[in-house]
C-alpha cells in the first residue's frame, strides 16, 4: 500500500499509527515531555509537507522515527553544550527531572531510576536501546534508521545493557 | 563452554540464526548457571521496557500536535471554503462601481501561473464570470523538487498568506479593476431581460449589470421570479418595484 504523505486520509492514517512510537523516541532520547512533542509537531509537519512518497506504513514510520531522533538528539547535545557552559556560573545542585513529580506523573522509583540511566547513556548506546526497548525495532530495522551495520547493532545494545545493568545496581546500593 | 551476555542478548532479542540458536536452546536446557543469567538479562529488558511512556502520558501530546497540525495545515472538511469561493461570495455588492474584478497577490517568485505564465509572479484570481480552468492554475516551488505540485484550489487563502508569509515574501492582494467591454463587442446572443430605470442599469441575460454609459456595476446578477435583481451572493440588489423585466 503506497503511502502519500501529503494526502489528508494517508496523513491521518500515518499519524494514528505512529505518534505513539515517535513520541516514545522522542520523549527517552531527551525525557522533557515538553520538548518530545515540540520535536513529534517538527517532523509530522515536515513528513505532510514535503508530500513524500512511501512504498509501506513501515518505511513511512522508519523516516519519522530517523527524523525524531535526529532532532532529539540534536536538542540533546545543545542542551550539554548550553549547560555546559552555564554551569561554570551556576555550581548549584542540579534539579533530578525524574524525581520531580510536581509536573508529571508521580512515577515509580524503579521507573523514575531506569529512566534516569537511561538518560545517562551515552548517545550511540542510548539510541539503539530507545530504538529496541521503546520503538520495539528489531536489529535490521535499527541498522536501516541509523545506517550502521546489523552486527555493530547487535554490539552496542549488548554494551548498552550492560552499562545499564551497572547503573541500575548502583542505584540500588546507594538507596538507604 | 558457556554462553556469554553478547550472545545471549541476541538470543532474547529473537536475533539469533540457526543452527545458534538450537545450540544455546539446548546449552541452557541443562546449564543452571547460563539459564540463571539469561534470566537476570530478561528481567533487566523487561524492567527497561517498564519505564516506557505510557499510553496516559502519550495521548494529550498526540491530541494537541495533531489539532495544532489540523488547524495549521490539513483542511477542514466539508466547512472549508476554498479562496475561489469565497472570492465569488464577496464578488456582488463589493464590486459595485467597478467594471469587473480580480483579486491578484503579489508575491515573489513562488506561484506561477500555468507554465507558460506571467514571470513577474502574479496569482491572478478569477471573478466569477471569467472561464478559467483551475488546473491551469499551480503551486511551484523553486526550492523544493518540482515534484510537489499542488493545485492552489487545495488552498484557502489563510492558508496561501501564512505560507507566503512564513517563507518571507512580500504579500500584497489588490483588487484590480478592468476595463469594461464596450457595448458593441458584445455579442449578439446577450439580450437585455430588466432595467432599473431610476438609475439607468440595465441587467442583461450574461448576468451583467451596467450603468447607462456602459460600465460593469455588478456581475453574476440574475432577475429572479418576483422580479427582484439578485447578485451572486443571493443579495438584493434592487427590488421588484425598481425592475422592469424586458421580455
Ligand atoms: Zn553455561
Amino acid at each position: 500500500m503506497e503511502i502519500r504523505s501529503g494526502d489528508e486520509l494517508a496523513f491521518r492514517q500515518v499519524y494514528n499509527e505512529v505518534f505513539p512510537v515517535v513520541m516514545k523516541v522522542a520523549y527517552h532520547v531527551t525525557y522533557n515531555q515538553d520538548v518530545a512533542e515540540d520535536i513529534c509537531q517538527d517532523a509530522f509537519i515536515r513528513f505532510y509537507d514535503k508530500d513524500m512518497s512511501f512504498p509501506s506504513m513501515d518505511d513511512a514510520k522508519f523516516w519519522l522515527i530517523r527524523v525524531v531522533k535526529n532532532l532529539a538528539i540534536n536538542h540533546v547535545k545543545r542542551k550539554v553544550r548550553e549547560s555546559a557552559s552555564l554551569e561554570k556560573v551556576m555550581r548549584g545542585p542540579q534539579v533530578n527531572p525524574f524525581k520531580d513529580g510536581a509536573s508529571e506523573l508521580i512515577l515509580k522509583e524503579s521507573t523514575a531510576a531506569v529512566r534516569k540511566a537511561v538518560s545517562e547513556l551515552p548517545e550511540i548506546y542510548k539510541t539503539v536501546i530507545v530504538l529496541r526497548e521503546y520503538a520495539g525495532l528489531n536489529y535490521k530495522e535499527i541498522a536501516g534508521v541509523l545506517k550502521i551495520s546489523e552486527s555493530n547493532v547487535k554490539v552496542r545494545v549488548h554494551r548498552a545493557r550492560k552499562e545499564l545493568e551497572a547503573m541500575l545496581n548502583r542505584e540500588e546500593v546507594n538507596v538507604p | 563452554m558457556c554462553l556469554d551476555d553478547q550472545i545471549l542478548n541476541t538470543y532474547l532479542d529473537n536475533e539469533l540464526t540457526e543452527p545458534w540458536k538450537s545450540q544455546v536452546e539446548e546449552h541452557l536446557s541443562y546449564c543452571p548457571s547460563c539459564r540463571a543469567r539469561y534470566q537476570n538479562l530478561l528481567q533487566l529488558s523487561d524492567t527497561i521496557k517498564s519505564s516506557e511512556l505510557t499510553e496516559e502520558e502519550i495521548r494529550p501530546h498526540q491530541d494537541r500536535v495533531l489539532s495544532m497540525i489540523e488547524k495549521n495545515y490539513l483542511s477542514k472538511g466539508k466547512s472549508k471554503k476554498s479562496f475561489f469561493k469565497r472570492t465569488f461570495k464577496v464578488s456582488g455588492p463589493q464590486l459595485m462601481g467597478v467594471a469587473a474584478a480580480f483579486v491578484v497577490v503579489f508575491v515573489g517568485s513562488w506561484a506561477v501561473f500555468g507554465n507558460s505564465g506571467s514571470s513577474d509572479g502574479q496569482i491572478i484570481l478569477p471573478d466569477v464570470n471569467t472561464t478559467i480552468d483551475l488546473n491551469n492554475i499551480t503551486q511551484t516551488r523553486s526550492s523544493d523538487n518540482a515534484t510537489t505540485s499542488k493545485s492552489l484550489e487545495n488552498y484557502s487563502l489563510d492558508e496561501i498568506l501564512k505560507n507566503l508569509d512564513a517563507r518571507g515574501y512580500d504579500v500584497d492582494i489588490r483588487l484590480k479593476s478592468i476595463q469594461p467591454l464596450s457595448l458593441d463587442k458584445m455579442s449578439s446572443e446577450v439580450k437585455v431581460i430588466a432595467t432599473v430605470s431610476d438609475k439607468g442599469i440595465t441587467i442583461t441575460s450574461d448576468g451583467l449589470a451596467r450603468n447607462a454609459d456602459g460600465t460593469i456595476v455588478a456581475t453574476g446578477v440574475l432577475v429572479d421570479d418576483k422580479n427582484e435583481v439578485v447578485a451572486s451572493d443571493g443579495t438584493v440588489l434592487f427590488t421588484a418595484e425598481e425592475t422592469q423585466v424586458v421580455e
